[in-house]
């Protein structure tokens, strides 16, 4: 029967060896949750990507083009001669294109981050308030009683506090 | 020197917490004077001029601008600060940012919607503001995107965005460690505030990514809105406007004015939330530096805006500068110069760098400074164009004054808010700076 282990410990380096020890014996589902950003985190759990700059590139890329064709668009739409200037004049059209370009690439950085972080959270998943305060927390998934016995012993090897069992809630969010 | 002690991690919860949770008597009663000053000096006049019409501000032929647009240019120069140096710091990875920034960020939030409604206030008619965004209507007139001022509703916007944005996404896990020790509605509103946030591994690496491409994002960007707020005015051809050199002037002065708010806010919150412990004199020390760079390199673009003028042998232009250096307003040019360019030169001294207090001063006097730039822009050039027989005198009437007032207490409103329901300082930040329990001891 799958369980999730959560083990606690004082100190990120006893995570980091727990969560290393964890991912050399084949646990694939390992959060590291820590009151700060780890250093060393992907020496031990693997190098992580992400989307968000893709969504960064295009958000910039239809603000850009949105924010010109919003300028040169209205400008056709309403025609108003000036002094024999061009209708759709470049420079400062581009001014418009630049800030709007901007907009949506920070609105696409938002949405990116969002999407990838798997934030909000829709559904209910375990986490323990000591880690936003001092303490550093392993949580693994492990899909029988013998892999939860042996997440058990790699991670009060590795100098764990305390360790607690909790019930499986579906699959996690474990992204690499 | 007393060396302050470092606090553990559970410390730095327990400080930041009580800031959001403790509320004393002193706190109550410095938002109500400032909601009521703002209400009395802000909103009943701005209520009073709706109703009567702009001609009570004393803006009139050939002085059409007048103190809305000074304290329009004034907050958006005080909103520079806080998010690109903040992005700033944070590429380049400036320890001494952390303590800072969370606060410095609120402050451009904030400032951006008082130079809001500072250019609300300027448009007289202000029910008509709708007609400056770009939506079909019946009359199939769009607005001119050709214009300065178009290009200011969209930088504003997309600065307003972008600000709001960084400051929250950075602001997440601290949401988070909030929620986990507040009760009743508190706890709803950070509940809702932190999205679920558990501080793993994905997620701190997710935001790591995403601030830094936000923090690139807003550089720019920032540059990009006092260039566009300078354009407003050198893209006329008002002697004394008219100048290429407006876009690096007004940001430097808006990044100088913005740092040196940041100052005085620092002051503010280290004294009434005793966060001693966490804006410490280095922050001063490092602030002040800035602040002495910046004073350099503004006294430098003034001087360059003074021998353009000088040297473009234009009898126009000529008659702007002698009427900025040693007409009717010569006093506040010159009060200008000692604020801003004299006294900051004081902080080559560490010693006045460290002393608090000293800081304090210096910073309110730039911003005084900084303010009589912006009014300086607009008077004397307007007062002094082409025709002798067009010439004229602009002083602010009462209304003006008191809106301005009101103003600063609107903002002081806003922020005594804010500290109350946003940690003003960054608490995971803060605890990257300590000795973290890593390590066996």
């Amino acid at each position: 029967m799958a369980a999730e282990l959560l083990g606690l410990f004082s100190h990120a380096d006893q995570a980091l060896k727990a969560a290393g020890g964890l991912r050399d014996t084949g646990f694939q589902e390992i959060s590291l949750m820590s009151p700060t950003p780890l250093h060393g985190v992907e020496q031990v759990l693997g190098r992580k990507t992400s989307a968000i700059k893709r969504f960064t590139f295009f958000g910039m890329l239809t603000g850009l083009l949105a924010g010109f064709l919003l300028a040169a668009g209205t400008a056709t739409l309403y025609l108003l001669p000036t002094g024999g200037r061009p209708i759709i004049p470049i420079p400062p059209y581009l001014v418009i294109s630049y800030e709007v370009g901007i907009l949506f690439a920070v609105l696409a950085t938002l949405f990116g981050f969002l999407v990838s972080a798997r934030l909000p959270a829709l559904r209910e998943r375990h986490y323990t308030p000591e880690t936003h305060i001092d303490r550093f927390g392993i949580l693994v998934t492990c899909s029988s009683e013998q892999d939860a016995e042996r997440a058990r012993t790699i991670i009060l090897a590795a100098g764990a506090e305390e360790i607690r069992q909790l019930e499986y809630l579906g699959k996690k969010s474990h992204e690499q | 020197m007393r060396q302050l002690k470092k606090p553990t991690y559970a410390q730095v919860n327990d400080d930041i917490v009580r800031t959001l949770v403790e509320t004393g008597p002193r706190y109550y009663l410095a938002l109500g004077t400032a909601l009521l000053v703002s209400i009395v000096l802000f909103f009943l006049p701005w209520y009073y001029q709706l109703r009567t019409g702009v001609g009570l501000a004393g803006m009139n032929q050939p002085n059409v601008w007048g103190s809305y647009l000074a304290n329009f240019v004034f907050w958006i120069g005080l909103s520079h600060s806080g998010t690109l140096l903040s992005a700033v710091l944070h590429i380049t990875q400036s320890p001494w940012r952390k303590a800072i920034y969370r606060s410095a960020e609120a402050m451009t939030l904030f400032a951006l919607i008082i130079a809001s409604l500072c250019l609300f206030v300027h448009l007289g008619r202000s029910w008509f503001l709708h007609w400056a965004l770009p939506y079909p209507n019946q009359m199939e007139l769009w607005p001119n995107f050709r214009s300065p001022l178009l290009f200011d509703v969209m930088a504003i916007t997309a600065y307003l965005t972008g600000s709001s944005v960084f400051l929250y996404v950075g602001a997440i896990p601290d949401f988070a460690a909030v929620r986990d020790r507040v009760c009743g509605w508190r706890k709803n509103l950070y509940t809702l505030l932190s999205l679920g946030w558990r501080g793993t591994d994905m997620e701190w690496h997710r935001l790591g990514v995403a601030y830094t491409f936000l923090a690139v994002l807003i550089i720019p960007l920032a540059v990009s809105v006092h260039s566009v707020v300078s354009w407003d005015f050198a893209m006329s051809i008002v002697p004394g406007l008219h100048h290429t050199v407006f876009a690096p002037y007004f940001v430097v002065g808006a990044i100088y004015s913005g740092t040196a708010g940041i100052v005085t806010m620092m002051f503010l919150l280290r004294k009434y939330f005793s966060l001693e412990s966490y804006i410490t004199t280095t922050h001063f020390n490092n602030l002040g530096k800035l602040l002495l760079l910046l004073s350099l390199l503004w006294a430098y673009i003034n001087m360059l805006e003074i021998f353009t003028g000088w040297y473009s042998g234009s009898s126009a232009q000529i008659e702007t500068l002698n009427y900025k250096l040693f007409g009717y307003y010569a006093p506040l040019f010159w009060g200008m110069v000692l604020f801003c360019a004299i006294i900051p030169l004081a902080l080559i001294v560490k010693k006045v760098r460290t002393s608090l207090i000293t800081m304090l001063i210096i910073s309110v006097l730039i911003n005084i400074g900084m303010y009589i730039e912006r009014l300086l822009i607009l008077t004397t050039s307007l007062s002094r164009k082409y025709l002798p027989d067009y010439w004229g005198i602009y002083t602010p009437t009462l209304v003006e004054i008191s809106i301005f007032i009101g103003s600063v207490a609107l903002f002081i409103c806003f922020f005594l808010v804010f500290v109350k329901i946003v940690p003003s300082v960054s608490m995971y930040e803060v605890k990257e700076t300590l000795d973290t329990p890593d390590r066996r001891r």
